[in-house]
């Protein structure tokens, strides 16, 4: 072969051959997060990010918030034991264990808040965006993460505390931490919030100084730091907020993020997957729902839950405007008779599409305020102080000023204040927590439901000390063999 | 050059016709020499291939010449050479002999004179077949019609007949005068050539574990995909047919597949080029033969996806010297065997069990409770209602029509193949068709260069109505046969109701509307395009660059009419429609030198060095659409609400390949090869692959000293060792990835960005390293040949999408973990047991598959095994074990219940499980999450197939036979078939359930009272052995007499039935079923699917 030969060969084979560069693509559908946070942009935009998670955080937040306590119970359907609804109802009769879903989804939707909001505070103080900004994103942000982690000691006790982003498998396992430390970093990202927050934010639905206020005040009660309770809960109450005039308002669409509300979840209705369902998880399973939400549709496969229990029903004192705003006694079927089935209405509002509803789910708002500043002072031993409080809620219910005027008595009032105008707002299980009532309470209203409903196993509504927190997820366990177990589970 | 005694070893061809023919291949010559006629040969040698031989007289040699020669034919050169030196030349085969002008009379003294007529085994004359009077240089080759004769053979002569890729034969003369033989062809011989990567090799040659199927000895199945005809054929490659649907199904894993997760099919390569779409794209009938690539060693050169195994496809290219046409066509009738069908309760039985499902519940209860109307009195359903199943099923028609067209002359090498195939769904609504055409042309411009062009465009269509699978996710068949035998499918006026349901059920719709009714279309183009040019630079060097170029793409439409619906979600509903556009474009560049030389006449080699570059981009696009006014209009353009979706994906891979094969006297073989790979799909630190492998062989029946018996003529060791690799995943996994987390502010959309994905930059390859070893035995002159390998492989670095704890915010992340080790033994056995009139071959495989785990993730966390998890894959067991609870029959009364641990809804009458463990690994004496164990094995403990094939004169009949034996099936679909909850028709069984401790049932179904919701986790009594034996095919085929007309060269008429006969113990409808498709993670499982149909047909093959 001649030397020339040899040449074409070799151009012949190069000719065709690529560079290196042809193996970097860079993909066009989505970004990466080497190229995101950086502008003032991208970090409003990850804090949304970090807000979406709570409605993954609330979306069955009702299962251990009211479900799980004497508040609500559900229809029975002997028909449909499916997964999904037999783990709500084991939830309701504490024979949940760590695999139901409920109680684990609570579990991850928190951390995935939480690393949503770790993601953001490890860039946003190096980052070049305006200093405002980088007071109220942060601040925003770090409420969350204080809330999330609030969510998670009240619920599971001593749980991993991830505070920078996980970008390795090496990072993503941590052991448990003691609920002590956790409080200590809730309170430390609650009290920055508190001073980087401004009073009021100008589009509607972000957390506030309130906001933070509230939450740290949240934190001292459950620590039963009284004082510091009471500083923070006062605070709010300098903040502009009232309470709407009629209690039933506080729950229309159309007075979303009103005067009263401190820190609400979000929610629109439409294509955008950003509407909720909560009335038709509320509402009687029907064939047809256009007899309660006028709008018709199925629900027979996911509705019956939180209905009113008869011991809720009970606690309204007659004339207590609250009771209209908050529970339907039943509905007319389409032949025009009355069916009594009692179910909350709070979050029922015209809608145009089945399954499709627009309400927010008010978290804290300011005769929640009022009550826990009214049972601090309380606690605090100073029952006149704390009167006034407990009556300006009395007040807007259309009744008269409490008669209590002792501790002891005061405390059960109260409590039962708090049932009442808060129910359904999860608020009743962990409040019987926190006040040390759940496992008297518990029992004795097993007793009463396993009397009324012969399907209950005798193993339902064994509450002992152990039934206050919930179980660790049974797989995360299997993932992170680091990870104890709660006992009882 | 060789200088012999002539007589033994060369025959002179007396005819003229052989002379000419035997020339006819001969390259050009080109020879300027000054020499003597020894050196001349000895150049002649060279150039042309030919070997020179000589009958002992040596005068000639020394001759002196001068020859100067361009271009010109060897006959001419040979002519000049020996002008006026008293020799002649003959030629024969490879060898041309000089031999004294006159010598050749010397052999034409003899006595008696034999003709008779030589066919192949289709009865098809066979020209050019070389005679010869054994122990003689008399000899005669067949004309054009196969007819030869031959004159002066003593009377005890023995003809010997042969023919290049037939199997020799003798045929002893005992003085007859006419003597037809019929030759078969030398499928099993080890002269066979074969596809291996980049190249082919005689099956002699090869080194590593290859199996070989030609596809045209399988035209006769009515499949419409490729991979239905190789069931059964291939040790070591285990083919399942996993749902009925026309056009899809099936699986293919070489060798128990290497990787769990990133993928396990294998490689498919049409023609050289790894094409992106499926291989049932491919008209079966386009193809010529299949190599599977199944050792390290042979599949390391596309080391980059080489761990599933490599399917080479080799289309049928223009068969030399004439022109073929082709016609063959197909049709039948598919019908569903009854054997399998769900036993589902009829409208008397179902209508009893309601009513004492309320009976019970009363007692239960100590209310009353109302029995509605249609379930009092059983008795009246007697012969009435609906039979959901049933009612989907059809008598289904399917056809076939092929047409090829090849010619191959001197310089140009063309066929074309034009399909057209027709497949009904025997479930109503549901078919599959596909018209494909085929060109591929050589073309021989020069001596130097050879261009190609293969184009082959298919155009599919598939209906289907979403069938298969569980419950929620919508299957059509499962939620029939769920349905109320009580509720009609059609009104007495035949119109059709809209809903199915009565008292108590939730209600449904009518699922033989719902399947009528649905749209779901897919349309299907898929063009394959190859475009080559090869240049012989020098003699035996190769340089090949070749362009290939694949578009796939797939839209589907989508709707569903108001009077439509779903499980628990009847008519009538909103609207809906979509349209799916899914693509995809790839390219590949690739350029190979080769070369091959002998030196010192027996150091054999051939290289290859090479590089190649390929590119996919996937556009998809998805539209959907609701608020219709009414189901009039059926098109996006009538919805009134749109949601959109796009997504592109872009790959590209970047590769340098090198081989090196060695053999010393075709006795001693050494191979080596590396690949490297560059891929798009990993983080830049690992984004490299080295895949090297090295084999050896060793003819061993070659050597001196090994005995030459009768019984054992070919024996060969091979061994090899080799790493392949694997990138199966997705694009951009390695990235993390920020995507849409949207809010609202001030109820309105707010924008949100979060990361939702954990990167890993440091994703890199999967390998897995393979040894091979193995041998094969030729018995008995080849007419038995055994092929025995034994493998191990060993993957690690699997790619895994693995979970994290979700405490980290993620759910997975995309690494490299674990390692898995299979290994296993293959016989292989193709033995001609008859070879007369009545030819009789049987072709016999068996694989022994084992794999085991032995790493996973960091901590050894299984994957899946969570609660409730029907597969789990965990360290000391083998891959995707069944997993669930252990079935332990009922508590049939208090004693019962009393003296065994319970679970916290368990109750008198509910299932009973085993406690298996508790928290401390130790049985509790609780039932819960830690009790559910390994339960069932879906991993076979061997896979057969046999296939038998007979003629006799002009019948032919073959059957195929493919099995599987060992393997587990958990049959999930119980949850809801026996669900308790009296919400769904049930399985006839339930009848037997327990109802008091005084009639407690047959102890395997529990009561409908309470604690139903335990029944239907997995469980133990859901597993099954699902071991079979499949009669695939038999054909029987008969080749008219009135061959060879002016019309016809043959034409041959058959009738066959596949998917004959399924034996087996299991009572679902399929043996091969599984959910997860292809998955190896989670197999075994059937959450009911389409019936595999028998197919009844009568064919016809028309060569002209």
């Amino acid at each position: 072969m001649k030397i020339k030969n040899y040449i074409v060969v070799t151009v012949a084979f190069m000719a065709t051959a690529c560079s290196s560069d042809f193996l970097q693509v860079t993909p066009e559908t989505f970004i990466s997060s080497a190229t995101f946070y950086q502008t003032e942009n991208d970090f409003e935009q990850a804090v949304s990010g970090a807000y979406a998670t709570l409605r993954d955080v609330y979306g069955d937040a009702y299962v251990m918030g009211e479900m799980r306590s004497d508040n609500t119970h559900y229809n029975y359907k002997e028909n449909d034991r499916g997964g999904q609804n037999i783990e709500k109802e084991d939830v309701a009769g504490f024979t949940d264990n760590s695999s139901s879903m409920y109680s684990n989804q609570k579990y991850y939707a928190c951390y995935r808040g939480i690393s949503r909001c770790n993601a953001i505070l490890d860039r946003i103080d190096q980052s070049e965006i305006n200093a405002a900004s980088k007071q109220t994103l942060g601040g925003e942000t770090k409420f969350l993460r204080a809330f999330f982690y609030f969510e998670l000691v009240q619920y599971f006790g001593d749980v991993p505390l991830y505070l920078t982003e996980v970008t390795t498998q090496a990072g993503t396992a941590l052991p448990r931490t003691p609920k002590a430390d956790v409080y200590v970093q809730i309170i430390k990202d609650a009290t920055d919030a508190s001073t980087q927050l401004p009073a009021t934010q100008t589009e509607k639905g972000r957390v506030t100084q309130g906001s933070a206020k509230t939450l740290l005040g949240y934190v001292y009660m459950t620590l039963k730091d009284y004082a510091k309770a009471e500083t923070a809960l006062k605070s709010v109450t300098t903040l502009g907020y009232d309470l709407m005039p009629n209690y039933a308002d506080l729950f229309k669409t159309a007075n979303k993020n009103s005067i009263e509300s401190i820190f609400e979840v979000q929610y629109l209705q439409g294509t955008q997957n950003l509407q909720n369902n909560f009335t038709y998880q509320f509402i009687p399973a029907l064939e047809n729902t256009v007899v309660i939400t006028g709008v018709a549709g199925n629900n027979q496969s996911f509705g019956g839950w939180n209905i009113p229990s008869d011991d809720l029903l009970a606690a309204y004192e007659t004339g207590d405007k609250r009771k209209d705003g908050s529970i339907a006694m039943g509905y007319t079927d389409a032949d025009g008779n009355f069916v009594s089935s009692p179910f909350t209405n709070k979050y029922l509002n015209p809608h145009s599409t089945f399954n499709n509803c627009n309400d927010d789910w008010i978290v804290y708002r300011y005769a929640d305020v009022l009550l826990l500043l009214a049972e601090c002072l309380n606690e605090e031993n100073k029952p006149a102080e704390a009167l006034p409080y407990v009556n300006k809620v009395r007040t807007r219910a259309g009744l008269a000023n409490t008669t209590a005027t002792t501790q002891a008595a005061l405390r059960d009032v109260i409590a039962k204040e708090r049932r009442v105008e808060l129910a359904f707002e999860n608020h009743r299980w962990l409040d019987l927590v926190r006040t040390g009532k759940a496992i008297e309470v518990m029992n004795a209203y097993g007793v009463k439901m396993k009397q009324k409903y012969s399907y209950l196993l005798p193993r339902t509504y064994n509450v002992d000390a152990n039934k206050l927190i919930f179980p660790i997820p049974f797989d995360e366990r299997l993932l992170n063999p680091e990870l104890s177990q709660n006992t009882g589970y | 050059m060789r200088i012999m005694r002539i007589t033994a070893v060369i025959v002179f061809l007396l005819s003229t016709q052989v002379y000419a023919k035997s020339f006819g291949q001969v390259e050009k010559i080109n020879l300027k020499m000054n020499s003597n006629i020894k050196e001349v040969f000895e150049q002649l040698e060279k150039v042309s291939g030919y070997r020179f031989v000589l009958k002992y007289d040596q005068r000639i040699l020394d001759k002196q010449v001068d020859v100067n020669y361009t271009n010109e034919k060897i006959d001419r050169v040979l002519d000049d050479l020996l002008k006026d030196t008293g020799f002649t030349y003959k030629v024969i085969d490879r060898y041309i002999a000089i031999v004294p002008v006159g010598e050749l009379n010397d052999f034409t003294q003899q006595q008696k004179s034999v003709s008779g007529k030589v066919t192949d085994s289709s009865g098809g004359p066979l020209p050019g077949v070389s005679i010869i009077v054994k122990g003689t240089v008399t000899g005669t080759i067949s004309d054009t019609d196969g007819k030869y004769s031959l004159s002066n053979v003593p009377e005890n002569a023995t003809l010997q007949f042969s023919f290049i890729g037939m199997r020799s034969q003798e045929v002893a003369v005992n003085g007859k005068n006419q003597i037809n033989v019929v030759l078969s062809e030398e499928s099993i011989g080890i002269q066979e050539v074969i596809a291996v990567g980049y190249g082919t090799q005689t099956k002699r040659d090869v080194t590593g574990a290859i199996s070989h199927v030609k596809t045209t000895e399988l035209e006769d199945l009515p499949v419409a995909q490729v991979a239905q005809k190789l069931q059964g054929q291939i040790a070591g490659v285990q083919i399942n047919q996993t749902t009925g649907i026309p056009g899809q199904g099936m699986t293919i894993r070489v060798r128990g597949a290497a990787s769990v997760n990133a993928g396990n099919s294998p490689l498919i390569v049409v023609d050289g080029f790894p094409i992106s779409g499926s291989i049932n794209d491919i008209n079966p009938d386009e193809i010529e033969s299949i190599s599977v690539l199944k050792d390290a060693s042979s599949a390391s050169l596309y080391g980059s996806r080489a761990a599933n195994g490599v399917v080479l496809v080799t289309t049928k290219s223009g068969e030399k010297g004439k022109t073929k046409v082709q016609f063959s066509s197909y049709k039948g009738i598919q019908v569903v065997p009854q054997a399998g069908r769900p036993d589902m309760m009829n409208a008397q039985e179902f209508a009893q069990f309601q009513k004492e499902y309320r009976e019970d519940m009363a007692a239960f209860k100590g209310t009353p409770v109302d029995i509605p109307a249609e379930y009092q009195n059983p008795s009246e359903w007697v012969g009435k209602g609906t039979d959901w199943y049933d009612i989907l099923l059809q008598n289904a028609k399917i056809e076939s029509y092929s047409l090829s067209v090849s010619a191959n002359t001197d310089k140009l090498k063309t066929s074309a193949i034009l399909g057209y195939f027709n497949q009904e769904g025997v479930i109503i609504n549901s078919k599959f068709d596909r018209m494909s055409i085929r060109l591929n042309t050589e073309y021989q411009i020069n001596d130097k260069i050879k261009i190609g062009v293969n184009l082959a465009p298919s155009l599919s269509n598939t209906v289907t109505n979403g069938t298969d699978g569980a419950l929620w996710g919508g299957g059509i068949i499962q939620n029939a046969m769920l349905t109320s035998p009580l509720a009609p499918y059609k009104n007495a006026d035949g119109t059709l109701p809209v809903i199915a349901n009565t008292s108590g059920l939730f209600p449904n719709p009518n699922w033989y509307r719902v399947a009528q009714e649905r749209t779901n279309n897919e349309k299907s183009l898929h063009v394959l395009s190859n475009a080559y040019i090869d240049v012989e630079f020098i003699k035996n060097l190769h340089f090949k660059s070749s362009i290939n170029a694949e578009l796939g793409n797939k839209k589907t439409n989508y709707f569903i009419p108001s009077t439509s619906g779903y499980i628990f979600d009847p008519p009538p509903r909103r609207t809906e429609a979509s349209v799916t556009t899914d693509s995809y474009f790839s390219w590949l560049s690739e350029n190979t030198l080769t070369y091959a030389n002998t030196f010192a006449e027996k150091h054999n080699f051939d290289f290859l060095a090479g590089y190649t570059a390929q590119k996919q981009t996937n556009p998809y696009e998805y539209m959907y659409g609701t608020g219709f006014p009414d189901d009039m209009v059926k098109t996006l353009n009538a919805a009134t609400v749109y949601q959109l979706d796009e997504n592109y994906n872009e790959l590209t891979l970047l590769s340098y390949v090198g081989r090196i094969n060695y053999n010393y006297n075709k006795k001693y073989y050494l191979s080596a090869s590396i690949r490297r790979d560059g891929s798009s799909r990993f983080g830049v630190n690992n984004r490299w692959g080295n895949f090297p492998s090295v084999s050896a062989g060793w003819i061993v029946s070659d050597e001196p000293f090994f005995p030459k018996t009768t019984w054992l003529n070919y024996f060969k060791l091979r061994g090899s060792y080799g790493i392949t690799g694997n990138y199966n995943i997705g694009n951009y996994m390695y990235y993390a990835a920020v995507t849409n987390t949207n809010y609202v502010f001030d109820n309105n959309l707010s924008s949100g960005r979060s990361t939702t994905s954990l990167g890993n930059s440091e994703l890199g390859w999967e390998t897995t390293k393979g040894i091979d070893f193995g041998f094969d035995f030729g018995l008995l002159k080849d007419r038995i040949s055994i092929t025995y390998d034994y493998y191990g492989k060993t993957t690690t670095g699997m790619l895994y999408s693995v979970l994290v704890p979700q405490s980290s915010g993620f759910n997975n992340i995309w690494t490299n973990i674990g390692e898995f080790k299979f290994w296993g033994h293959e016989i292989g056995i193709i033995s001609k047991n008859l070879t007369g009139k009545l030819k009789w071959t049987t072709n016999f495989n068996i694989s022994i598959p084992k794999n085991k785990v032995i790493h996973l993730g960091t901590q050894d966390a299984p994957i899946g095994g969570q609660y409730d998890n029907p597969n789990i894959t965990q360290v000391g067991s083998a891959i995707g074990m069944l997993h669930g609870f252990v079935f332990d029959g009922i508590y049939k009364n208090q004693a019962e219940f009393d003296a065994a641990p319970h679970h916290a809804t368990s109750a008198v009458g509910t299932v009973r499980y085993k406690d298996v463990s508790g928290p401390d690994g130790k049985p509790d004496g609780v039932i819960d999450n830690f009790d559910t164990t390994i339960i069932g094995d879906p991993n076979p403990d061997f896979l057969f197939g046999i296939t038998n094939t007979l003629s006799y004169g002009d019948f032919d009949f073959s059957m195929i036979i493919s099995g599987s034996y060992g393997n587990d099936i958990m049959t999930r679909t119980f949850e809801y078939a026996q669900n308790l909850d009296a919400v769904f028709n049930v399985t006839k069984d339930v009848a037997n359930r327990w109802r008091s401790p005084e009639n407690p049932g047959d102890g395997l179904h529990p009561t409908t009272n309470t604690g139903t919701p335990l029944a239907r986790y997995d469980n133990s009594r859901w597993v099954s052995d699902a071991s079979y034996l499949t009669i695939k095919n038999i054909t029987l085929g008969y080749t008219l007499p009135f061959r060879n007309t002016s019309y016809f060269e043959r034409i041959r008429i058959y009738g066959s039935i596949q998917q004959a006969l399924v034996l087996t113990k299991y009572e679902g409808a399929n043996p091969e079923v599984s959910i997860n498709g292809s998955s190896v993670l989670e197999s075994g499982l059937d959450f009911t699917a389409y019936p595999v149909p028998r197919t009844f047909t009568f064919g016809l093959n028309i060569n002209f």
